[in-house]
């Protein structure tokens, strides 16, 4: 009986342990025979984390949680931006611009090839642009202006009904990725084959390819560098240095920190709390060497709720602006990993839009004393506890949440709490999870949540529209994306349609706007801006050197969804190997030709400077 | 004996449907809706594209059915073998995230079940007669069995895994690892298993070691073993009887705490970022991912009652009583 037991154990173990071996190694893998190789070879593998959270839904650019890299490495935008410049950047458009008011004329670059080494032309694009007409797909509204998309050989036509809307249709262009006719035109038919279609090897025009054979969706997805590349055959961008990109999912912030430190991620774009340490200590690097360390990418605010007593009084808002000790958060509970927001909320790459003026005579400072002075000018009266009350005499007692577990938010809302009770304002903090704060904001159940919905783009308006959308929805699912503050001011609306409808060439008339929209924010306070929230980004000299850093390398460190195709993708050019042999297997052709910017190519590309050429007025002139 | 399993059979068909009820109404019933983090997730410009997107998903997922219509499609769907589509990461199904997530729950919790049980009861019965082990091996296996899985497994964590740099603290396999049958690849599985192999195993053998060493303790004690003695029988004869009598209680035991092992699995999957069903359940929980809930739950569902049958029926083999009892004899 004993000897029974023990082999069976025995037996049983090992046949689960062959059962985990070989699930792993077949596992979702569509190919079940074994690579030659033992391992992808570290020293031309770059390890990224921090971008895919759960399980990697698939290769569905239409989607919100397709594999990491999918925009940027393998499939590609006609243009791209560049957030530090301000510029537009040529991408597969050779141009991009308005020929007319509503004629929209863009030229494809020649020699770009698929994947599949089938040309790119004009009529991929026409394909691309016309899968809009989906209403799943989140440029729908634009297509319905449509009248017409025309290609003739590598030349496409837009023609609109009324009056485009410039601004967004400017951000689609290098936002709407270039999926390949050729894989998807039988499969994507209708508005649900758009949200479903999920290729196991997606072909596109960038410089990687996914390796099927190593995707795991619970675990990675691996992509390996092409032969050839159309942007490095053609001189415009050098080639990317690793062979193989890992982009790993993420598991936790502990074992995100514990990999950063053995060197097994090479970047990770995770908030680590307390990095600066680490960066002073030499242990990792970031964008910036010293405070605030990280490039901004989005504005993390108070969020009233405008329709709540007292939060409709625009005073009683300025007054719990004026409150906030917005440095305590910054220096204490970032570590200056963070920079303090402007009060009209601007990112920093927007800053040429910030009216100064208007910021002087209308920006809110923090003054405990001033906005005790603020209410009690307003009529708001004390209780016996040295409290504000309403102006009828009933007890404030604002609630106050952000997600649950997010620690560092949750450290902001305590030092929240506290600076407004020195001022008299009383605010509880009430604990919600993810799901129900975001289920509570969107239907208008909350008093003042921290909050940040919009992130870095190349134009303001993503930021208006989002603080200004009318009409407010009280029924069903509420308030699903923007103006979750439920601020109702029809005239601001307004302005934010006429800037969306004005000419990018107008700048006089979109900093007008702006200006006005930007007062109209500080005066109000339907939100109150607190601090940027970086593009977190951590970088191991283990195996790679030469990150993205101010003043020399200035790319968008991330891997996020919508910042591949920033200026992500040219980190990875003038990467070195920690030793500094070159990993690159595949030749690069030198340069040759022109630059389409004008300027003659240089005879190697720098690894030091961007080698895209820059839209100066070509393709798209930024205001 | 068939009354008795189809007894049996219908106990576990009706904890079956009252537990699968329960598996569908929690989620339902939680607050919030995980199509708005799917749609919140894709950057839309327009209100009315976001609602389109809404719908279009509420529609795809049936939730814009009253709840009684969701519950009888859910069974529908059921019967037809259909655990649905994942919320979060659609358009990917349910089944396929079981599938990939089950046999690395299962190379953790079989080996651990079942080297834990063996181990503990060799260890206890062991322990039950040498003065030296019982004085060491007890107040061990006190502590372990005390010790939360999810408690144990970050203490692992720390010391083997960041503190030591000894074993990896995620993930089933290297991140540069390419998976085959090979050597290297097996050695790198067994690598990422180990640790959460051994926090499941450690805390499960305490429990066992503890309650060998007292039954047999228990047994070395009683009648029959004392009349064995008197009749001059081998120590090692009546030792063999005693840990016979002994397994009885421990094997009802491995039954009774199988749900609360494949618990612990669970949170020590999450812990080391493991990717089975317990690493799955945690990020459908927290993203309220209803249908990758409700298979998963289904899962180990059924996988617990059969595993229950499965001691019923050892049960019956191991002990003559009982199968004695079930043919109307006396034992």
């Amino acid at each position: 009986m004993k000897h029974v037991w023990r082999r069976t154990t025995a037996g049983l173990a090992l046949v689960a342990l062959a059962a985990v071996a070989i699930t792993a190694s077949a596992g979702a893998s569509p190919t079940k025979h074994s690579s030659p190789l033992a391992g992808y070879p570290r020293s031309q593998t770059l390890i990224t984390s921090g971008t895919q959270w759960g399980n990697i839904a698939g290769t569905n650019p239409y989607t919100g949680n397709y594999a990491a890299g999918m925009i940027g490495l393998d499939l590609e935008t006609l243009l791209r931006f560049n957030p530090v410049t301000g510029n537009y950047i040529n991408w597969l458009a050779k141009s991009a611009t308005w020929t007319a008011a509503k004629r929209f004329k863009i030229v494809v670059r020649s020699g770009v090839k698929w994947g599949d080494g089938k040309p790119f032309t004009g009529s991929d694009v026409a394909y691309n642009l016309r899968l809009a007409r989906f209403n799943t797909s989140q440029w729908h509204n634009l297509y319905l202006n449509v009248k017409a998309i025309a290609a003739h050989g590598n030349t496409v036509m837009v023609v609109f009904k009324g009056t485009p809307n410039y601004i967004q249709w400017q951000n689609a262009m290098w936002n709407i990725p270039m999926i390949s006719p050729s894989q998807s035109k039988t499969i994507i038919t209708n508005a649900a084959s758009l949200t479903t279609y999920s290729p196991g090897n997606p072909i596109g025009t960038g410089p990687y390819q996914m390796d099927s054979k190593g995707f795991d969706p619970t675990t990675r997805v691996v992509w390996v560098k092409k032969a050839h590349w159309w942007a490095a055959d053609q001189g415009i961008s050098p080639s990317p240095k690793p062979k193989y990109i890992i982009d790993l999912v993420n598991t936790s912030n502990t074992n995100s920190l514990a990999a950063v430190l053995a060197g097994v991620e090479d970047l990770n774009n995770n908030y680590l709390p307390g990095v600066n340490k680490l960066v002073d200590t030499g242990k990792v690097s970031t964008y910036y060497k010293k405070a605030p360390y990280m490039l901004s990418a989005n504005t993390a605010w108070l969020e009233p709720n405008t329709t709540h007593k007292p939060l409709n009084d625009p005073v009683f808002r300025r007054a719990l602006a004026e409150s906030i000790n917005i440095n305590q958060i910054v220096t204490q509970d970032y570590q200056n990993l963070v920079l303090p927001a402007s009060p009209t909320g601007l990112l920093p790459t927007w800053s040429k839009y910030v009216d100064q003026a208007a910021v002087k005579a209308n920006g809110f400072k923090y003054s405990t004393a001033d906005a005790v002075k603020l209410l009690t000018n307003a009529g708001y009266k004390r209780d016996s506890s040295g409290m504000f009350m309403n102006k009828d005499g009933s007890k404030i007692d604002l609630d106050l949440s952000v997600p649950q577990g997010w620690s560092d938010w949750e450290a902001a809302r305590d030092m929240i709490i506290s600076s407004a009770k020195t001022a008299g304002i009383r605010i509880t903090a009430k604990v919600k999870d993810f799901n129900t704060w975001q289920s509570d904001r969107n239907t208008g159940n909350f008093d003042l949540v921290v909050d940040n919905n919009y992130q870095i783009s190349d134009n303001p308006w993503t930021y208006w529209n989002g603080i200004y959308h009318l009409p407010i929805l009280t029924t069903g699912t509420g308030q699903t994306n923007f103006n979750f503050e439920r601020y109702s001011n029809p005239a601001a609306w307004a302005l934010v349609q006429k800037l969306d409808r004005t000419p990018l060439s107008n700048t006089a008339a979109i900093k007008e706007i702006n200006s006005k929209l930007q007062t109209t924010l500080m005066k109000d306070l339907p939100l109150i801006p607190l601090w940027y929230n970086g593009q977190w980004a951590q970088f191991t000299s283990k195996y790679w050197t030469n990150w993205p850093a101010a003043g020399s390398r200035q790319y968008t460190p991330v891997m996020w969804g919508g910042y591949l195709q920033m200026t992500g993708i040219d980190m990875f050019t003038p990467l070195n190997l920690m030793g500094g042999a070159d990993p690159s297997t595949h030749p690069t052709r030198r340069p040759r030709g022109r630059r389409p910017g004008g300027a003659p190519a240089p005879a190697a590309p720098s690894k030091e400077s961007p080698c895209f050429a820059t839209s100066s007025g070509s393709s798209s002139s930024t205001a | 004996m068939l009354r008795y399993f189809i007894r049996k059979l219908f106990v576990y068909g009706l904890t079956f449907v009252v537990a699968v009820t329960i598996d569908w109404a929690i989620p339902h019933l939680m607050p919030g809706n995980p199509v708005l983090t799917l749609v919140g997730r894709i950057q839309v410009q327009d209100p009315k594209v976001a609602q389109q997107l809404y719908d279009h998903y509420m529609r795809a997922f049936n939730l814009d059915l009253p709840l009684w219509k969701q519950y009888g499609y859910f069974w529908i769907s059921l019967f037809h073998g259909d655990l649905g589509t994942s919320i979060l990461e659609f358009p990917t199904s349910v089944t396929s995230i079981i599938v990939h997530a089950i046999p690395y729950t299962l190379g953790l919790l079989i080996p651990a079940i079942l080297l834990s049980w063996y181990a503990g009861n060799k260890v206890g019965a062991l322990a039950a007669r040498r003065k030296v082990l019982d004085n060491s091996v007890l107040p061990a296996s006190y502590a372990l069995t005390a010790t939360p899985y999810m408690w144990l497994a970050i203490l692992l964590v720390f010391v083997f895994g960041i503190t030591l740099s000894l074993f990896p603290v995620g993930f089933a396999y290297s991140p540069t690892a390419v998976r085959g049958f090979t050597w290297s690849f097996g050695v790198d599985v067994l690598h990422h298993w180990f640790l959460p192999f051994l926090s499941l195993f450690l805390v499960s053998f305490g429990g066992w070691a503890i309650g060998m060493r007292n039954m047999i303790i228990y047994e070395l004690e009683s009648d029959y073993a004392h009349y064995l003695e008197a009749l001059g029988a081998p120590q090692r004869l009546v030792r063999k009887y005693a840990f016979r009598n002994a397994m009885l209680p421990q094997i009802t035991g491995l039954a009774l705490v199988l749900g609360a092992i494949i618990a612990g699995a669970l949170v020590t999957e999450i812990v080391f970022s493991y990717p089975g069903l317990g690493y799955q359940i945690y990020r459908a929980i927290t993203n309220e991912d209803y249908f990758v809930i409700q298979g998963i739950f289904l899962f180990i569902i059924v996988g617990v009652l059969i595993a229950n049958f499965v001691v019923d029926i050892v049960y019956v083999i191991v002990d003559p009583r009982t199968r004695i009892g079930m043919q109307g004899g006396r034992s």
